[in-house]
């Protein structure tokens, strides 16, 4: 309550002098522990403000929606450490100007929220290299530990069975702050690489093809997840691509502001273990 | 409507012996589009290529396939054909059916069918096919040749022999590479100077070559017939205009013992100093580190000695921006460090020497002025004992390969040391005698039959000093017993390596080397002078192991290939280049890292009054190589590549 107060003080502060013009954090949702993205223009809507432990969501990638930042004025924005991550990336694929976002860092631990220090992307730099440092384990998590145990068929059974749920609604990929495209691939139907219908194949092809699209990329904030309508745990597969590119390629998402992309960039101690 | 030709060819037995052609030509006949469908023994042949012309002519066909071997062989054949048909040439493609299927493939029946499923998939993608035109590209008629040894400096002559300007640079304060280092040359033992001096001295004085010594390549943009290349000129702290070589500066330098490297360390020199006395130009240079004004501050006694007043401590390194058309690359190799080869002594036994500096000390302008004396006391030997291949065809020592002089230049030293040494006795450990090449074999035929060469065909296991001699022990295998032989001297045929920076050096000009950093070629059998990247060729050692008329031989057939760039004055590309579609672009760059070529640059799009509305990738044709890697890198898919558009390679995926 003291990190949510003081940074409603900050909001008003910022909008007072002008710094920002606006500020996107959270607000009481339809049920009592659920949060919703609030965009603060005024002082009575940072009353609205809320942030506590059920303030999960990604908010990075409502600051690519296009205009918002191309009169150059500062923009305000709740951000966890994964979300700071994605407006390293953001900026690094030049998708944002990193200097116009002001971050309102917290993270939390069982209930209780903290606030972080600093307030542009590079002051974060340090608490991201230690993120690095220890990345979460894999028995964490009860489901991602029965993945892990399963055989290669075993596994594409797995998904196999949960991608027959898909409806191809493509929620995951709207909520996904990575997903900045104009036109998507699935968009593209001159020539229609990836299948329309939400069958075994064409759920497939469009999970497998964005779960390429992310590795190196995807920061594990869930947010597809959580958009999925029938539950598919999508968050697994990007956590598995983020895995093989960090041991692959030493390549942690979004830990400067000039990262490359790891599936464009090379060096010469790649590891060449696809080279027979 | 399509109207579409399929051309089978039987490639004689090639394709006929496993797939059915006439079966393969029915089915393709009912195939929607085609309108020909036939089969013949070569369709590479005059009469093939004449019938394929005609059928053009005479159905009025939109595109044309040919079910033949690999596009590599015969693509630009049938092209050609097309065009002169009347039909754009790339409404040709070809459908792989030799090395993708006959050959290997025993089943005639599956291989039929696979055939067809390849041949109607080329049908599907030809049937998308677009005409393009070639990209014409200006050429600036100017070649930079890299490296000032033979071949640099051969190849140079031929181009500027032919007319053309050219720049040629080199690294070292003067021409001349190793080969002005090498006492006489295999296999007529004429004096390498007595030839070598007059190339460099008309290289130096001929009117369409520009000579840069002290000079590095440090920067090279750009791409065929239109490169743009920065070269930094070192300062030799003296004016090449003014200075007349008259070499005062150089007797007067207090420091005089720095060891020659134009010796290999057997000789010495001044801090001020040219490499050798027929240096081109004759200008001496300050060695910065050695010198005693450039630690302390103090001495100058060069400057005062100088009449003309040509040294100047404050003159700095310069820049030249140059465009060029063409880049001959010639920059030479370097002898092995021997320090890998302890058991040899090297370093450790000042007698135990490399056969480069054999060569120093068997030439006349070298430290001993041709007398063959030891370093340790300036005896003559008595014995000297030669081992080959010191570090070639020795992985353990990194190098595999056959450094293909060492055989040479070992019979050479044996040779000139009995003709210098009268008595002397000379044995050589050697794993093969390699002598292949005009009057080779010969050649060390006479250093055993009439110089009494003693060949031992074995390895020397180790060197060692007692009483005053360096003993050698080693095996000799066709006697199958070990031997130790006292000598005086032990010269070591180190191996050929790559220049130490040779990959550093490759990434700036932008071509291909290989695990030794020996540049690649682009074929090795049909294109060895080309590198793999279009307008930049190879010459010398810097490709692989060579001897001189290799060398020399190789650089005038890469100047052949500058003058044919330079016959024309515009250039005609192939249209295969990546397109950007703008409107879906997202700008996200990643395919500005992932262009090997430098191609792609940020394009801003502004709105009507002039606001900036959004940046693209924007790729330049030319510089493009077509190589795809920003297409499959695309997320959005906003990249296609002319002739292998997304549309084609579906239509052709499909089609199988």
């Amino acid at each position: 309550m003291i990190t949510q107060e003081k940074y409603r003080t900050r909001v008003k502060e910022l909008l007072a002098s002008n710094s920002v013009k606006m500020v996107i954090g959270y607000k009481q949702g339809s049920t009592a522990d659920r949060r919703r993205p609030l965009f603060v223009r005024s002082f009575e809507e940072a009353d609205e403000l809320v942030l506590d432990s059920n303030c999960i969501g990604n908010l990075a990638g409502y600051l690519v929606t296009e205009g918002l930042l191309s009169d150059e004025k500062r923009v305000g924005i709740f951000l966890r450490p994964e979300g700071i991550r994605s407006i390293n990336i953001l900026a690094a694929e030049s998708q944002l100007n990193p200097e116009q976002i002001i971050i309102f860092g917290f993270d939390t631990s069982g209930r209780e929220v903290k606030a972080l220090q600093g307030e542009q992307a590079e002051d974060f730099s340090g608490l991201i290299d230690s993120l690095k440092e220890k990345p979460p384990e894999k028995s964490s998590d009860a489901l991602l530990y029965r993945i892990d145990q399963m055989n290669t068929e075993e596994r594409f059974a797995f998904w196999k069975d949960e991608f027959s749920r898909c409806i191809k609604c493509y929620a995951c990929r709207q909520a996904c702050p990575m997903c900045y495209c104009r036109r998507c691939i699935v968009d593209s139907n001159q020539p229609q690489w990836i299948n329309t219908s939400s069958h075994t194949l064409g759920n497939f092809e469009w999970n497998i093809v964005r779960a390429f699209h992310l590795a190196g990329r995807c920061v594990g904030c869930g947010n597809c997840d959580r958009a999925c309508p029938v539950n598919i745990p999508l968050r697994f597969i990007n956590a598995r691509m983020a895995q093989e590119v960090f041991e692959s390629f030493d390549h942690y998402a979004g830990t400067s502001q000039t990262q490359e992309p790891v599936l464009a960039s090379f060096n010469k101690d790649d590891s060449e273990t696809f080279i027979l | 409507m399509a109207k579409i030709g399929v051309f089978i060819c039987h490639c004689g037995e090639n394709i006929a012996s496993k797939v059915d052609c006439t079966k393969l030509a029915a089915a393709i006949g009912e195939h929607p589009g085609v309108e020909v469908s036939v089969e013949y023994k070569y369709f590479c042949s005059d009469p093939g290529q004449e019938s394929v012309k005609k059928a053009i002519r005479d159905n009025n066909l939109t595109g044309i396939v040919i079910a033949a071997c690999s596009p590599r062989m015969h693509e630009a054949t049938f092209r050609k054909a097309c065009a002169e048909a009347g039909l754009n040439p790339y409404l040709c493609e070809i459908a792989n059916i030799r090395e993708q299927c006959s050959w290997v493939h025993t089943d005639k029946d599956m291989a039929t069918e696979k055939a067809m499923d390849i041949t109607r998939s080329m049908i599907e993608k030809v049937k998308r096919n677009n005409k393009l035109q070639p990209i014409e590209v200006p050429v600036t008629r100017r070649a930079l040749v890299i490296g000032g040894g033979i071949a640099g400096i051969q190849a140079a002559l031929d181009i500027a022999n032919a007319g053309q300007e050219v720049v040629l640079v080199e690294r070292e304060p003067s021409l001349g590479g190793h080969m002005a280092q090498l006492s006489e040359t295999f296999p007529t033992l004429d004096c390498s100077q007595c030839i070598m001096t007059p190339r460099m001295v008309e290289a130096a004085q001929h009117p369409k070559i520009r000579l840069l010594t002290y000079a590095e390549v440090e920067h090279v943009d750009g791409y065929i017939g239109n490169f743009k290349v920065r070269i930094r000129m070192k300062s030799r702290y003296v004016d090449i205009d003014t200075c007349t070589g008259c070499g005062d500066c150089m007797t007067k330098c207090p420091v005089k013992k720095i060891p020659n490297e134009f010796d290999c360390g057997l000789g010495k020199r001044t801090a001020i100093y040219t490499p050798f006395a027929q240096s081109v130009p004759n200008i001496p240079v300050i060695d910065k580190t050695s010198c005693i004004y450039f630690k302390n501050g103090k001495c100058k006694t060069c400057m005062k000695s100088c009449q003309i007043n040509a040294i100047n401590f404050d003159i700095k390194d310069e820049f030249i921006e140059l465009e060029v058309g063409a880049i001959v690359v010639a920059t030479g190799f370097q002898v092995q460090n021997t320090a890998g080869y302890g058991e040899y002594g090297y370093g450790k036994y000042p007698d135990v020497i490399t056969g480069l500096q054999f060569e120093r000390l068997a030439s006349a302008s070298g430290p001993t002025a041709g007398k063959i004396l030891r370093s340790s006391d300036g005896k003559v030997p008595e014995t000297v004992v030669f081992i080959q291949c010191a570090g070639s065809r020795d992985p353990s020592k990194g190098v595999r390969y056959c450094s293909k002089i060492c055989c040479m230049y070992t019979a050479k030293h044996a040779m000139l040391y009995s003709h210098k040494v009268h008595g002397g006795k000379t044995h050589i450990f050697y794993m093969d005698i390699r002598a292949a090449g005009k009057g080779y074999d010969e050649f060390t035929r006479r250093a055993i039959e009439e110089d009494e060469a003693s060949y031992l065909r074995g390895r020397v296991s180790k060197v060692w000093e007692e009483n005053g001699k360096l003993m050698v022990r080693g095996v000799d295998t066709l006697l199958g017993k070990p031997v130790v032989i006292e000598a005086d001297m032990v010269v070591l045929a180190t191996a050929m390596v790559p220049q130490p920076n040779a990959k550093e050096f490759a990434k700036i000009i932008g071509i291909a080397y290989d695990e030794y950093g020996y540049y690649n070629e682009a074929h090795l059998k049909l294109r060895p002078v080309e590198s793999s990247t279009a307008g930049v060729f190879l010459a010398g050692a810097c490709q692989s192991p060579k001897d001189i008329p290799d060398s020399v031989a190789q650089a005038s057939a890469s100047a052949s290939k500058v003058l044919a760039l330079f016959s024309k004055e515009k250039l005609e590309r192939e249209p295969v280049v990546a397109a950007t579609n703008e409107i879906t672009c997202a700008g996200c760059w990643g395919c500005v890292l992932a262009c090997p070529y430098n191609a792609i640059e940020k394009k801003d799009i502004f709105d009507r009054s002039g606001r900036l509305v959004k940046r693209v990738a924007s790729v330049n044709p030319g510089l493009c190589q077509g190589c795809g890697t920003c297409v499959t890198f695309c997320r959005s898919n906003s990249i296609d590549l002319a002739g292998f558009t997304e549309k084609q390679i579906f239509a052709e995926v499909m089609g199988l």
